[in-house]
């Protein structure tokens, strides 16, 4: 007779002690021109919502858009001290910018202005508007003083957005983890951050948009780590002859990149190298990104050519899960 | 004739108003398709008592009565799945049970059921996917069909000798 | 006419085996079929495509005046029609097992999964 009434109980408290262990939570918010979510284990409201803030006040401060951000005076009126935060990625980007021998210039976007991807208002520049904006391209003349000073000459302007979500990632990453995260997944619009691995131990799956359509090229088995795509066809217009022009520039040449590649995905430790990256082997081109990486090799990266190919590093090869029926032919990058 | 019409009725009845009562209960277990099945008591109960003509008929017309007052069409096909396969095993089961197992009629009267239902979800969803939850949802059914099944050998036994009341 | 204990251990036996390939299976389970319509970040339906058993559509209007028409189908929904400038939301088409929610930015709505799905996140 008392076992049948503690049955109830019984059963209350297995229902209680199956909810314990690693709780999930999570957050999404608008911000950078993108959707993002947080999911996080062991994160309490309050550290999310110390992450929200910290991505709005990276984007008021860095946004080329926002009319009062320190990159807005900079290019406004030529000069700025800028914040420590803004200064360390500001020397992050320029240093990235010479590894890839200007592949990656932050000083491009009065190019990408004068196409239009800023405003909507698509055109295609004529030659000579080219050449004039083209003389104003140059991260060489940048200076960036130690205390944060930094000076552009007349007419150039700097956009950080080639980089601004990987290292807005990478601040949250540490945020979470000096917050005693141990297992959480970024996703800033298309940047996927991650810290550690899931709660069960198993590495995240993270999926690889196809440049082609709306399957995916296959899963990265990725931890602690980022995951950075880039491709021409997230921002694009097609002008009046029918040409496809993207958002992604080749900074010697002031018009979109074609460089024989539709996509890139770069995984590394630091997002706003594999952001960067992203968009530097981009405009390379296959060859001169595998070079790239032949030369670096402190990322991975997965290559989607215009003639169907899926180039692979050989360490992301060994984790990466090609989506079933995939019609791309999938080859590993030669080691030497 | 009349009798057996009536006491064929009156189950139907009955089962409709257990499958309405537990349509309204919220789902205990996140996995599609898992229920108690509480209707299911009366559909063992007849089959050891009325035999396997009247059953059918009781089946069926709590099935496709039961989507009615749903008003959901689409659950037909899963009811109607889950029901028949459920049927074929318990006429099996009917022949070699003693009265004192039907229980075990319930339970695995329950997988049959569930299994049918996944039969229909795959025809209709085509997902391979859903096989993952074949195991888990087989499982709870078990346990729900013992539940079911105890409570039909209960009536069984309890119904056998009431007199005035021959249901 | 088998004895009781019989079917006992047969059946103790079967929700054993259940009971490992459930566990076994815990990660390959299908994509979760609960859908959110959030807007503004306010949790707006939550919709279990695999309980819905007819088509149907609904509209759903931003703060300022934007709107979007979301088509709810068995299985699988999307943004049929929006008023919204670059018709991204429309183009993406059906979310159904896709680890990255649809989202229409001017008017800041968005379709997501919730819980697991076959990938934990997508880039690009």
């Amino acid at each position: 007779m008392t076992a049948r009434r503690l049955l109830p109980l019984v059963l209350a408290l297995c229902l209680l002690l199956a909810g314990c262990g690693a709780r999930e939570n999570s957050a999404a918010f608008y911000a950078m021109s993108t959707y993002m979510t947080i999911r996080a284990w062991d994160a309490d409201d309050a550290l999310l919502r110390r992450a929200e803030e910290t991505v709005a006040e990276l984007e008021q401060r860095l946004s080329v858009t926002r009319e009062d951000s320190e990159l807005a005076v900079l290019n406004r009126t030529g000069t700025v001290r800028l914040s420590a935060d803004g200064a360390a990625l500001l020397r992050r980007a320029l240093a990235l910018c010479a590894a890839t021998d200007g592949a990656l210039d932050l000083s491009v976007y009065p190019v990408v202005r004068a196409w239009g991807f800023t405003t909507q208002d698509y055109r295609v520049p004529d030659a000579a508007e080219l050449d004039a904006l083209l003389a104003r391209v140059d991260y060489t003349r940048v200076t960036l003083e130690d205390d944060g000073t930094v000076t552009v000459p007349a007419g150039m302007e700097l956009d950080l957005g080639a980089v601004a979500k990987g290292w807005a990632g990478d601040r949250l990453a540490q945020l979470l983890r000096d917050g005693g995260v141990t297992s959480a997944i970024l996703s800033l619009g298309g940047n996927v951050q991650t810290v550690g691995a899931r709660p069960d131990g198993d590495a995240w799956n993270v999926a690889v948009r196809d440049p082609s359509g709306e399957g995916m090229l296959g899963v990265v088995r990725a931890a602690d780590e980022a995951v950075v795509t880039s491709g021409g066809y997230e921002r694009y217009f097609v002008d009046d002859a029918g040409v496809v022009r993207w958002h992604i520039m080749d900074p010697a040449t002031g018009y979109p990149a074609r460089s024989g590649l539709v996509s890139v995905t770069v995984v590394g430790a630091e997002g706003v190298v594999c952001d960067a990256l992203s968009t530097a082997l981009f405009v390379m081109g296959a060859e001169r990104a595998e070079d790239y990486w032949r030369a670096h090799r402190d990322f991975e990266c997965l290559l989607v050519t215009e003639d169907g190919a899926l180039l692979l590093t050989p360490g992301l090869a060994a984790r990466f899960t090609p989506a079933d029926g995939l019609s791309y032919e999938v080859r590993v990058i030669a080691d030497a | 004739m009349t009798k057996r019409l009536t006491r064929a009725a009156l189950l139907t009845a009955l089962a409709l108003i257990l499958f309405t009562v537990e349509a309204q209960l919220p789902r205990p277990i996140p996995i599609p398709g898992a229920r108690l099945g509480l209707a299911n008591i009366i559909t063992v109960y007849a089959m050891f008592r009325l035999g396997p003509r009247d059953t059918l008929g009781i089946l069926l017309a709590r099935v496709f009565l039961g989507a009615v007052f749903a008003g959901a069409m689409m659950t037909l096909l899963f009811s109607l799945s889950g029901g028949l396969l459920c049927y074929a095993a318990m006429l099996v089961l009917r022949r070699i049970l003693t009265d004192r197992q039907i229980w075990v009629c319930g339970v695995l009267g329950a997988v049959c059921h569930g299994l049918g239902q996944m039969l229909a979800a795959l025809a209709v969803y085509r997902t391979a996917g859903l096989l993952a939850y074949l195991p888990a949802l087989l499982l709870s059914c078990m346990a729900a069909g013992l539940f079911t099944g105890l409570c039909a050998q209960f009536l069984v036994a309890r119904l056998k000798n009431a007199k005035g009341l021959s249901l | 006419m088998l004895k009781t204990k019989t079917w006992v251990a047969a059946l103790v036996a079967l929700a054993a085996v259940l009971a490992v390939l459930a566990l076994a299976l815990r990660h390959a389970r299908a994509p979760g079929t609960v859908v959110e319509v959030v807007q503004d970040g306010v949790v707006l339906r939550t919709i279990d495509l695999a309980r819905v058993t007819e088509a149907y559509s609904f509209t759903v209007t931003s703060a300022d005046g934007g709107s979007n028409v979301v088509l709810v189908e068995p299985g699988r929904i999307r943004v049929s029609s929006a008023d919204c400038p670059d018709q991204i939301c429309v183009q993406r088409g059906w979310l159904s097992d896709q680890a990255a929610p649809v989202v229409c930015l001017p008017h800041r709505l968005a379709l997501r999964l919730r819980g697991e799905t076959a990938a934990d996140a997508v880039a690009g």
